[in-house]
């Protein structure tokens, strides 16, 4: 332990007995518990033999740990655009911010105590931002000259609930793509493989939306953790229960059969459907459509961006993360062929993928084939864009034999692209 | 000769350990480490240049803006096209948000907290600050008798939240010296800042679908079409950034630095600094950009920036070889060794995960700094005379030399804030103009999907670069240099220190546990580690693999 942060003269004297700051803290857990008094109560104990670095111990705030992974910092970024209530409002009169690398006034030996401390006094919520790396030996990812993967465990270990906070802490995220090279993975898989039982809350997306770990917070603060209501994956149900698709301000259009086909265009300023730009709406599950971003400003699709899946994060399978699963994330869907109708192809092989595609084309250009569309909005019988660009159209106004002589005639034209 | 060390820093974005040999009560060597390793490139390799804007974003989530419009830039030149007007107004807009929103954030919530005390301020005279704020010329948008109220509730609950394990009681009490009254007034700020950091994404928000993490920054344009509430909304969220930036940064500057002078004496990175520029005109020239490319000698004169004279050299990292590679032809490996020699103390000669970049063979400085003192050598006209004002304020007329120190450092990037926020509004004008002139393009569709491409770009925490090679629409080959590798690279091959080691030498530190001088000069670099920890594809072609645990037995 000699070569730890410099630590306090007090800790000096105990390391120099060979006792370190984390065995300390247990033993004034030793001595309470020996004394016939609640194991919570060993960092009042602490606080006869040295002053405390976190205030009091229990007040009218909830101690909570913020911790970052290997992390951009997006989620905590994220956090800080709040507005009801603001992040000023959230750190003096909700919860004690005990421990967070981006906005804690500490720094070095004493901010790792006020962990211990905060860990000592027990009763805490422990948020975790970023993957787990298990390169070379945990050494990837290196906090306070040990490895991020056992800070995590030990304050896991005692924590009330764990919030794995964005796709990376829910199973790696981006960094679990392909190859791998950290050797990342999320925080309920690396739990359960070092033996920590603590209820792990899963909350993705590139970053986490700010409304959905107030959403958690608060239901644990007002409302009880049991009472949450989670999917067999531990996330919250009311944000990840539904897709994109079911809650977008486009979906109409996606009805009516009118896309975008390229950034910019006219169908753009008339906000059609993004899913022939390769929209992960109908796969990917989250509220984004209601919550917003931003404090409600937009959201991708608003933008006039095609979802990308960012929430797309199974806990129990680094592999299945949101970069894996959606690249590339601009293509269109595989091609089906269904009646007149075509679909362009994708490139990502996911059976499931099909499937959904069929499912939606049936759906889609079946209301117009039903006629449900009557009285709705205004449907072009062939739209401008199909008409220039019939080899890329979705909606197919030719019989496929007369379409599949043009594609011939025209060679390679499709992946040359053009514009409209 | 006593070691201190900080490890964690907090309040940056990533992990990094400074650990520093103090003699006399001077810092008399550093050693800078770079925590995590995650290897952005390798994950962006074999998949397309429009999903790598996506994804090396996720390197930052607090400059992803300015990520993504490097990979876009260098996707563009790869295929060959030059974005329409509207896209690059729009660009600028978006990268203007994220300036101004990553300023804020840092001068007031992350670094301002080694100057100032919260707490200090439950002894201030409300009266008095309130005197004391309209003398220093900074905006009252608080009410200052509510403000110490909520503080008193706070401090009677006694948990101390963000202020656990804080410094204050740092140098026996000494290291914090603003009266009551500022500290109130600056607590007050840190609030507002919060606010208006977020108000800053609200427009990163609006024109890119979300912040962090924009959607809509795509090679050959953007995705965003303002409809006319966009534009209105645009025109509100600009002014209202705008006039807080105006009436509150530079005058809280200048009413702290007066109390913390002697920083002005210590801090000075390796002197020379390097800019790759931001903000595109119509000519798209880099050295014409709103902040233009330059590189300056310890002189400080400037000249234009060569591409082939960037180089980067791993032989104090944890990665395998010694050579010193010329961009874009790195190749590195990740290797992981031990931090210090046995069970000694000794830091052994591989001690961070960071790369130490050079540019014609020397360690450069990136940052606000170094744009600001390329803008001044190029003689931008707002960013001359906001210096020269800055410098006559502080009573040091004309010494630019005084600008690099911890203080300047800290000081300066308030007047690239202001300087943003005012484009930001000639941007939006100039937006509305064009559209109302009748362009409506957007987007110009990539012709062919096989090239190579550089994009040199600026982040808020200094020079940015991102260069690929693309075949047939897939990423052959990535390469990324970010600002804070410059500013926290380890020792080059002859042993000299990195731009933020030579920093920290000669910086006074009394408080072995609590080095606040320490502390400050690394905040003032606005340091990004998560950001600054690179690795690269072997130009070779050869696969990469996971060297089976050098590490070890401990």
């Amino acid at each position: 332990m000699k070569n730890e942060a410099i630590v306090s003269e007090f800790y000096d004297k105990l390391e120099s007995r060979g006792v370190t700051r984390r065995d300390f803290m247990k033993l004034c857990g030793a001595i309470a518990a020996a004394a016939g008094i609640s194991q919570l109560t060993a960092n009042e104990v602490a606080y006869a033999v040295e002053q405390s670095i976190i205030g009091a111990s229990e007040g009218n705030l909830y101690p909570v740990i913020w911790m970052e992974g290997a992390s951009c910092t997006g989620c905590t970024e994220s956090f800080a655009q709040i507005d009801a209530p603001d992040a000023a409002t959230v750190v003096l009169e909700m919860i004690s911010l005990n421990y967070s690398e981006t906005l804690g006034a500490g720094a070095g030996w004493s901010f790792e105590e006020a962990r211990e401390q905060t860990i000592a006094a027990g009763n805490y919520i422990f948020v975790y931002e970023g993957a787990v790396l298990q390169g070379w030996e945990g050494q990837a990812l290196r906090v306070a000259n040990e490895p991020g993967r056992d800070h995590l465990a030990h304050t896991a270990e005692h924590a009330n609930a764990v919030v794995a906070l964005g796709s990376c802490a829910v199973n790696g995220g981006w960094m679990a793509a392909h190859p791998n090279p950290s050797e990342a993975m999320g925080v309920s898989q690396y739990l359960q493989k070092v033996g920590i039982d603590t209820t792990v809350i899963n909350v993705p997306g590139c970053p986490a939306n700010p409304e959905w770990l107030e959403a958690v917070l608060v239901d644990v603060l007002m409302l009880e953790l049991k009472r949450l209501d989670l999917t067999k994956d531990n996330k919250p149900a009311l944000i990840f229960g539904q897709t994109i698709h079911d809650n977008c301000q486009r979906r109409g259009h996606f009805e009516n059969g009118e896309f975008v086909y390229e950034y910019g265009t006219e169908e753009e300023v008339k906000g059609y459907c993004l899913y022939p730009l390769g929209c992960r709406g109908p796969q990917t599950k989250a509220n984004c459509g209601i919550t917003r971003w931003n404090r409600r400003r937009s959201w991708c699709i608003e933008s006039g961006a095609p979802c990308i899946g960012c929430t797309t994060a199974n806990p129990k399978n680094s592999n299945e993360n949101w970069v894996q699963t959606n690249t590339p994330f601009h293509k269109r869907h595989r091609m089906l062929r269904l009646g007149n109708f075509t679909f362009q192809p994708t490139t990502i092989a996911l059976s499931v993928t099909g499937l959904l595609a069929a499912a939606l084309v049936i759906h889609g250009f079946g209301m117009k084939l039903t006629g449900r569309m009557d009285g709705g909005a205004d449907f072009e019988k062939v739209r401008k864009w199909d008409e220039k660009h019939p080899d890329r159209a979705i909606g197919a106004y030719v019989s496929p034999a007369a379409l599949e002589d043009k594609a011939a005639k025209e060679g390679n034209e499709e992946s040359k692209g053009g514009k409209a | 000769m006593t070691r201190s060390i900080i490890d964690p820093i907090t309040r940056i974005e990533g992990h990094l350990r400074i650990e520093m040999e103090v003699t006399n009560g001077k810092v008399s060597e550093a050693w800078v480490s770079g925590g995590c390793f995650r290897g952005a490139e390798l994950v962006v390799q074999d998949r397309t240049p429009e999903d790598a804007v996506h994804i090396v974003q996720r390197i930052c989530g607090v400059c992803p803006v300015s990520h993504a419009q490097a990979a876009t830039i260098a996707a563009e030149k790869s295929y060959g096209i030059t974005i329409p007007n509207n896209a690059r107004i729009l660009r600028n807009i978006l990268e203007g948000a994220q300036f101004l929103h990553s300023h804020i954030l840092w001068f007031y919530n992350l670094a301002a907290l080694d100057y100032v005390n919260p707490l200090n301020a439950l002894t201030a005279d409300v009266a008095d600050a309130y005197a004391l704020a309209q003398e220093a010329g900074t905006s009252i948008n608080s009410d200052f008798t509510q403000l110490k109220k909520r503080l008193d509730a706070f401090a009677k609950n006694g948990q101390l939240s963000i202020f656990s394990g804080n410094w204050f009681d740092s140098e026996g009490g000494t290291a914090y010296t603003l009266p009551p009254e500022l500290d109130l007034i600056c607590t007050a700020h840190y609030i507002e800042a919060l606010e208006m950091q977020a108000k800053s994404s609200e427009i990163a928000g609006l024109v890119g679908g979300k912040m962090p993490h924009v959607m809509t920054c795509k090679p050959g344009g953007i995705a965003f079409v303002p409809t006319q509430e966009n534009l209105a909304d645009l025109w509100a969220l600009v002014n209202e950034v705008y006039d807080w930036v105006s009436t509150t940064m530079v005058p809280d500057t200048l009413a702290l630095a007066p109390f913390y002078a002697d920083a002005l004496t210590w801090g000075k990175g390796c002197g020379r600094y390097a800019a790759w520029g931001v903000f595109e005109r119509e000519d798209f020239e880099m050295n014409n950009r709103y902040l233009p490319a330059g590189v300056t000698d310890e002189n400080l004169s400037v000249s234009d920036v060569v591409e082939s004279k960037i180089t980067e050299y791993m032989g104090h990292s944890w990665y395998k070889g010694e050579e010193t590679y010329t961009s874009p032809y790195f190749v590195t490996e990740p290797e992981f060794t031990e931090y210090y020699q046995g069970d000694t103390d000794t830091v052994n000669d591989r001690y961070t995960w960071v790369k130490a970049p050079a540019y014609d063979g020397k360690c450069m400085e990136t940052g606000g700094l170094a744009r600001l003192l390329v803008a001044y050598q190029r003689k931008v006209p707002f960013v001359v005379e906001q210096i020269d004002g800055f410098l006559k304020a502080l009573g040091a007329p004309g010494k630019v030399e005084l600008a690099q120190s911890t203080l300047g450092r800290t000081a300066l990037r308030q007047i690239e804030t202001l300087y943003v926020a005012t484009l930001m509004k000639e941007w939006v004008a100039e937006l509305i103009e064009a559209i109302k002139g009748g362009d409506s393009e957007y987007f110009r569709a990539p012709q062919n999907d096989t090239g190579a491409g550089t994009g040199f770009w600026e982040a808020p925490r200094g020079a940015l670069y991102h260069s690929e090679k693309v075949e047939k629409g897939k990423i052959k080959g990535y390469q990324i240099i970010i600002p804070s590798t410059w500013n926290l690279a380890p020792r080059d091959a002859q042993g000299v220190n990195g731009p933020m080691e030579q920093a920290l030498l000669g910086v006074p530190v009394t408080d072995m546990e609590k080095p606040i001088n320490a502390l400050r000069t690394v905040h003032s670099f606005d340091p990004c580690t998560a950001c600054a920890v690179h690795i690269s594809e072997p130009a070779t072609g050869k696969k990469f693999q996971t060297v089976t645990s050098p590490w070890g037995v401990k």
